[in-house]
């Protein structure tokens, strides 16, 4: 018996040796450690012998399974481990091919500009309210201090839908809304479309977009309006924008400047500003002794042009999809 | 306004080149466009705002460049160089209309030659931009450039009486003007007259029959100042604009008047013309009176918020410009010259003060006071909601024209509810938008011929407007719509495709529209076939449009598939999905408190059915019988699969159905989870004819 033992335990242990993976190994396993058969089936044997050796040959079945288990989870180690290696070697795949697109849906960059636009003034305190694009005379033109017959009004230079609607020429037609409802202090800006009768080429177009930013409180003056568009040029643009201010003409503000902005070694200009003017503040029943305030306009498709380079305004109302994937 | 250098330099000494001086002027508000150089020198062209129509002459331009470099400013003041005889003999002038034509001034030149005038004078003007013709015109032109006073030279001999009128033309008065066109005058516009009939348009341009030829002898000048919005109206109504008109435009200083023809006589006499007659007819009726304006050091502070402004810099700005003051205590009591009619009040003086004194030299600071609270408006931010989700759903957002040409959409061009643009030279551009849909197929058609993209998941989200009529008045009403096209592919296409890629049909739209609302939190949309009302929407596929209801009564949206007659007229290859619906829609039924549903504890059964139905059955058929069972404990259902074919007989359809059970207070026994089921298949049986094989 005991010769049959150091047999099976020899030929166990040289099969464990031989195995190459991990299945060979669970059939070496059942052959030799199963439920009645190689070792275990000795076992029966032991009945057959004579009492006092019966515990000795018993000892010895047990230390013989302890060597073939103990053999058998070191060479599944070394299997699984070794079967882990050829997996990943098998399934190595050319990470240079470019990646499957997924299907991209994106927001329009002039929504996404005036979101940035949205986001640098909320956190400086302005509410942004919204005004109707089809808009009545007298916001648009009547309470902004135009004198009669200025230029601007002629009737062929915006689109009239009636004697007393047309498309607004500009988004400062809000602040008569406003300041209707409103007492000071307040800070309010309205970003939205305008029209105006022009002809379309790369610079010009009907049809474009405005920020309008305004505000009222004691003693607001010409410092703190350069220091607003400082803050929000900065904000928009980078931390080394400069602002510079040249006096300019609009009918709503006095004084009245343009602005410009220091930006990659260039003076740009962005827009009008200036202080509400006395006679504006006044039609709305605000003592402009006590109080001021000063406004001032952006072109939302100027902002994304410096930002990126855009160097042609109708782009944003064609929707090229090859245009409008680039940002 | 062309200014040369050269030219500038006889009234200021101003020794810094062009460029320096054209830096100055832009940042002290005459914004240099170009400095060109010509063989007489720099000339800068000059932007001038509205409000300067001072700046629209050499010694106004001169006065901002003595101002800005404080320098001394030298204007011509000529002496009155007359001779014998009496202008008032000569020649009578009558304002007829003084609230058109406040002053009419004019002097008499007799025995004049007409001949070329001095090179220098021909070289200033051409650096001006003013053709020489002759020593006359050139010299009214030059007169006009330095001063900014237009003036008008008569034939005198051509005057019917020697007499001037200023009146309003008649109605259907005929003038013909110095460029030979013959125009019919009305009442609106102001004309200068002899004693039978017109012959100038005042302000704006001569009559042929007296204007000065070669042959002229004798001379009337004219040196008038005209109402400013009467001269822009008719410069309009004859769609002249002159030079002389853009400057009446623009207010010139009455009181300038007398001076501007003294200085033309003036320079007649130094190239060797006659004197003029003793006297200048002057009729100025009621000369305007001095203005001033009280400057309280203070408030130019306040407002320009450059705290250390003193009250002597402060003054001597003003003077540096011509405007001289006198100190009261901490204010300026400023005297206003004629040529400066835009200086009205105080904050105009402010702005004076600030940009002589330099706007380079204000501050920046932030307005201190209550804190405001900043942020996006409600609709605001319920458009942004509405972007984000459809961009989510691989939607990509165009923003369109307002203005549009009529559409496949109208039913014709005369649809009343389309809000037309009163004043459109284009029909491109002739209304107003009804909906973002013909927008949406503009921009897949072009992006179908030209960027050869043939698939496309676009959304707009934006105004559109529409007549509301009530008893035949028409009101045009603005409101916010949200609408959507999905056209071919709707993935992109990569370098390996497993499966068929996914195409736009109805169902990918309506899961574009259901994650929308879903998004929002809208759980009472109703999607009902168009059925009945096929006829009033022909731009639709009949059999696979429906109808969207939001609460109210009837629809408010729609969402189907373009007819395919449009979408062969549109050259689209592709089947086309749209949807539309109003944003005020969407946010009056949008649920605005999310609240928290705990999830169970316990497991969940899943039970299949596959009933089979008659083809005509809906699927909202079905939801219906499925709630009428109330079956317990059902968490919900899903519709896994629609199949029809062989080995169904024609007519029938059958659904996959997937059912979701589940307890909140234990695990559900299969006794519990059949019953439920078992109440389903019952309701379906009775509602909607099911048959069940299995």
């Amino acid at each position: 018996m005991s010769d049959i033992l150091t047999e099976m335990l020899t030929s166990a242990l040289a099969e464990i040796e031989t195995t190459t993976n991990t299945a060979e190994l669970e059939a070496v396993e059942t052959k030799y450690l199963g439920r009645n058969k190689g070792l275990n089936e000795l076992r029966r044997a032991i009945g057959t012998l004579p009492k006092d050796e019966r515990p000795a040959f018993g000892a010895r079945i047990n230390e013989a399974v302890a060597q073939t288990t103990e053999q058998i989870e070191s060479r599944r180690a070394a299997l699984v481990e070794n079967e882990l290696h050829l997996r990943l070697a098998s399934e190595t795949i050319d990470v240079t091919l470019p990646g499957r697109p997924q299907h991209a849906g994106r927001l329009h960059p002039l929504t996404q500009t005036a979101n940035s636009v949205k986001q640098a003034l909320a956190g400086m305190g302005y509410e942004f309210v919204d005004g109707p694009e089809l808009e009545e005379y007298q916001y648009n033109f009547g309470k902004l201090n135009y004198p009669e017959d200025h230029p601007a009004m002629d009737e062929q230079n915006s689109f009239f839908v009636t004697d007393n609607l047309l498309l607004r020429t500009q988004t400062t037609a809000l602040q008569g809304r406003v300041m209707a409802n409103r007492r000071p202090p307040f800070r309010c800006a309205t970003i939205g479309r305008c029209f105006r009768y022009e002809s379309v080429d790369a610079t010009h177009h009907h049809t474009f977009h405005q920020v309008d930013v305004f505000m009222v409180d004691e003693k607001a003056s010409m410092a703190d309006l350069k220091g607003t568009l400082g803050t929000f040029a900065r904000t928009m643009f980078g931390q080394e924008t400069l602002v510079r201010f040249r006096p300019d003409f609009f009918p709503f503000v006095e004084p009245g400047v343009d602005y410009s902005i220091m930006w990659r070694g260039r003076w740009l200009e962005l827009g009008g500003a200036g202080l509400i003017h006395p006679n504006i503040l006044r039609e709305h029943g605000i003592n402009p002794e006590k109080y001021s305030g000063f406004a001032f306009g952006l072109g939302i498709e100027r902002v994304h042009m410096i930002r990126t380079g855009v160097d042609d305004l109708r782009l944003y109302l064609e929707n090229d999809v090859r245009f409008l994937r680039q940002f | 306004m062309l200014v040369p250098i050269e030219w500038i330099r006889e009234y200021v000494a101003v020794t810094a080149d062009a460029q320096e001086i054209a830096n100055r002027l832009t940042m002290g508000g005459l914004e240099v466009e170009g400095i060109e150089e010509t063989e007489n020198g720099a000339v800068l062209d000059v932007y001038i705002t509205p409000n300067r129509g001072d700046c629209l002459s050499l010694v106004g331009v001169a006065r901002e460049i003595a101002g800005l470099f404080d320098l001394p400013l030298k204007t011509p003041a000529p002496p009155p160089s007359e001779q014998g005889g009496e202008a008032a003999e000569a020649a009578s002038v009558t304002i007829e209309a003084p609230d058109l034509c406040p002053r009419y001034a004019a002097r008499i030149v007799r025995n004049i030659r007409i001949e070329p005038s001095p090179l220098w004078m021909q070289r200033r003007l051409e650096a001006a931009g003013q053709r020489p013709i002759n020593n006359l015109v050139d010299v009214t032109n030059y007169v006009m450039l330095e001063l900014g006073q237009p003036l008008h030279a008569f034939d005198l001999d051509t005057l019917a009486g020697g007499r001037i009128v200023v009146r309003r033309a008649l109605d259907g008065e005929k003038l013909t003007t110095l460029d030979g066109v013959e125009r019919e005058l009305n009442p609106n516009m102001l004309v200068i007259a002899d004693a039978e009939k017109a012959v100038a348009i005042a302000g704006v341009m001569g009559g042929a029959d007296t204007e000065v030829t070669d042959s002229t002898v004798n001379l009337l000048l004219e040196s008038a100042h005209f109402n400013p919005l009467s001269i822009r109206r008719t410069a309009r109504a004859v769609g002249m604009r002159t030079e002389a008109s853009y400057r009446f435009e623009r207010v010139v200083d009455p009181d300038g008047a007398r001076r501007a023809v003294d200085r033309a006589c003036e320079l007649l006499e130094s190239m060797g013309q006659p004197r003029a007659l003793s006297g200048v007819i002057d009729v100025y009726p009621n000369p305007s009176a001095p203005k001033e304006i009280t400057l309280r050091l203070q408030r130019a502070l306040d407002l320009l918020g450059i705290p250390d402004i003193t009250i002597d810099e402060a003054q001597d700005c003003l003077r540096r410009i011509g405007l001289y003051a006198v100190q009261e205590g901490d204010s300026l009591r400023v005297a206003i010259p004629g040529f400066r009619p835009d200086l009205t009040m105080e904050e105009d003086l402010v702005e004076e003060v600030g940009r002589i004194y330099g706007y380079e030299n204000i501050p920046e600071t932030l307005p201190i006071g209550a804190t405001t609270k900043g942020g996006d408006s409600e609709e605001g931010r319920f458009i942004a909601r509405v972007r984000n989700l459809l961009a989510s759903c691989g939607l990509q957002e165009v923003v369109t024209h307002s203005l549009t040409p009529p559409s496949v959409f109208d039913t014709s061009a005369e649809d009343p509810r389309r809000v037309p643009v009163r004043n459109a030279l284009s029909s491109e551009i002739g209304s107003l938008r009804r909906s973002h849909l013909p927008g949406l197929l503009q921009v897949a058609q072009r992006n179908a011929t030209r960027a050869g993209q043939r698939s496309l998941a676009l959304f707009e989200v934006g105004r559109v407007w529409q007549n509301e009529i009530i008893a035949e008045m028409h009101t045009p009403v603005e409101f916010l719509s949200v609408a959507g096209l999905l056209m071919g592919e709707i993935e992109e296409e990569g370098w390996r495709k497993d499966n068929a890629p996914l195409t736009a049909d109805f169902g990918a739209t309506r899961g574009v529209l259901e994650r929308l609302l879903e998004g929002l939190h809208i759980s009472n949309a109703v999607i009902e076939a168009l059925g009945e009302q096929a006829n009033d929407y022909p731009q639709f596929h009949p059999g696979r449009t429906a109808l969207i209801t939001l609460g109210g009564d009837y629809p408010v949206g729609i969402i189907g598939e373009l007819h395919p007659r449009l979408v062969s007229q549109l050259e689209l290859r592709h089947r086309v999905y749209l949807f539309e619906v109003p944003l005020e829609a969407l946010r009056a039924n949008a649920e605005v408190e999310e609240r928290y549903q705990s999830a169970s504890r316990f497991p969940t059964a899943v039970r299949d059915l596959a009933p089979r139905l008659a083809e005509s059955v809906t699927y909202a058929e079905v939801q219906r019988a499925i709630a009428a069972a109330n079956a317990t404990n059902l968490a919900g259902y899903r519709l896994v699969d629609v199949y029809q074919g062989s080995p169904l007989p024609d007519g029938v359809k059958s659904l996959t159905l997937s059912f979701t059970f589940r307890s909140g207070q234990g695990t559900l026994t299969e006794g519990e989870i059949s019953a439920g089921l078992e109440a389903i298949r019952a309701s379906l049986e009775t509602q909607v004819s099911a048959l069940f094989v299995v």
